[in-house]
């Protein structure tokens, strides 16, 4: 009967993990709404930045600015890795630290140097480990970054950039498409890349005549590290919102799968008790054939 | 002619809308000094400093702490695009005074870091200011 008590003890375990993967599963939700919330709630600042610059900049000719200007062969670019603190979120971390991998071989097989900004924990126990030089480890950024959180070491990036310590800026995270799709990417924040079309400015806007204060050309110039800052730090919201997307996933599977195997050993442990009643059975009957 | 002589006015930061109301009187902490905007204002678009933004709405003032940014008045809709928007009550003494000593004792070797002194004291200042 010895088997029979091991299937019982199974089953409860796996009724305990079930619990604990359950409620991660809620956390995970109530904490991806938190962000997606967070998330959304940015976007008018960003929209407004952005058709605000894209006017200016048909607004001025001759826009040079020092965060526009082409990296120098001699500085080298730096990577900045978004991961999680913490670990249970399916493959989030991995996808990321793939695509970054890939990135840092491919700089690495042009013999570029290159730097590294890690954050979160997962993200530096990994790329420690391979052997990759990390410069900078974070991991004091919560799981809902704030805009004063990230807006320090944006700066920082931008005066390393200007002053030439540094070639470029990429940073690589897990983008948030929709609640059913994320992708990890690599994208260019510094220098900034000319995308203003001068057609594709709003025919309204282009009619209006703006006072400005002060002139278009220095507005521009204040506005150009607001658009970077901004776009560093939707990065940041949307590895956020990634993570508690993945952990929600990976926990909802986990449950899943704890039921199935539930089931499976509730099963098993049922047959178990059913034979031991046969044989038993049979034992009497067994012993009552043998009396006559 | 019934006229109105209101107009739309919104605040926002990267975390959100800070402010969205009617307003009759706004006055801005523009770079160069305030500026106090009213309805069928021509079109503007200015650089702001760390300061404080009124906002007279039909029933009550609204004050506001804001971080630099921008403004733009175009169509009688005001946006203010700030990287902090924070309401009086919602500032804490403690740190502004902290961060007001920090700023004195900050190291001035450069132009970028006497800029960066310069700043940090304004905002320090000015959140007492508006504490008080």
């Amino acid at each position: 009967m010895a088997n029979r008590r091991v299937l019982v003890k199974r089953r409860r375990a796996t009724q305990n993990i079930r619990k604990i993967t359950r409620t991660m599963q809620l956390i995970a939700t109530a904490r991806f709404q938190a962000a997606f919330k967070r998330a959304v709630a940015g976007r008018p600042y960003t929209e407004k930045l952005t058709e605000l610059t894209d006017r200016l900049a048909s607004a001025t000719t001759d826009v040079a600015h020092p965060l526009m200007r082409s990296p120098e062969a001699t500085a080298p670019p730096l990577l900045v890795v978004l991961t999680s603190n913490r670990g249970l979120c399916g493959g989030y971390n991995a996808n990321v630290l793939r695509s970054a991998g890939e990135y840092l071989r491919g700089l690495e097989s042009e013999g570029l140097e290159n730097r590294l900004i890690v954050v979160g924990k997962k993200g530096n126990a990994y790329l420690q480990f391979h052997g990759y030089e990390v410069g900078e480890a974070i991991t004091d950024i919560s799981d809902l970054p704030r805009y004063d959180e990230v807006e320090p070491l944006a700066s920082r990036l931008m005066d390393d950039f200007v002053h030439g310590e540094i070639g470029s800026v990429h940073v690589a995270y897990m983008k948030f498409i929709s609640a059913g799709r994320q992708r990890p990417v690599i994208e260019q924040v510094l220098p900034l890349k000319r995308e203003f079309e001068e057609g594709e400015v709003p025919e309204s806007s282009s009619e209006v005549e703006y006072e400005y204060s002060p002139e278009p050309r220095e507005l521009l110039a204040e506005l150009l590290p607001a658009t970077v800052k901004i776009h560093f730090f939707q990065c940041f919201s949307d590895a956020s919102v990634s993570e508690q997307v993945a952990r929600m996933v990976a926990m909802k599977a986990a449950t899943d799968a704890a039921e199935d195997m539930i089931k499976r050993l509730t099963q098993q442990y049922n047959r178990a008790r059913q034979t031991a009643i046969t044989m038993e059975l049979l034992d009497i009957v067994g012993g009552a054939a043998a009396l006559e | 002619m019934a006229k109105t002589d209101t107009f739309a006015c919104s605040v926002v930061t990267p975390e959100g809308v800070a402010a969205e109301t009617e307003a009759r009187f706004v006055v801005l902490p523009a770079h160069d000094g305030e500026i106090g905007l009213l309805h069928d204002r021509a079109p503007l678009f200015c650089k702001l400093d760390v300061g404080r933004l009124r906002i007279e709405t039909p029933d009550e003032n609204l004050i506001l702490y804001i971080d630099g940014g921008f403004a733009e008045m175009v169509n009688n809709q005001l946006t203010v695009l700030t990287e902090d928007a924070r309401r009086p009550d919602e500032l804490d003494r403690e740190a502004a005074e902290k961060s007001l000593s920090e700023a004195k004792s900050m190291s001035v070797t450069d132009e970028s870091s006497f800029l960066a002194r310069q700043r940090a004291l304004k905002r320090a200042r000015v959140q007492l200011r508006l504490l008080q």
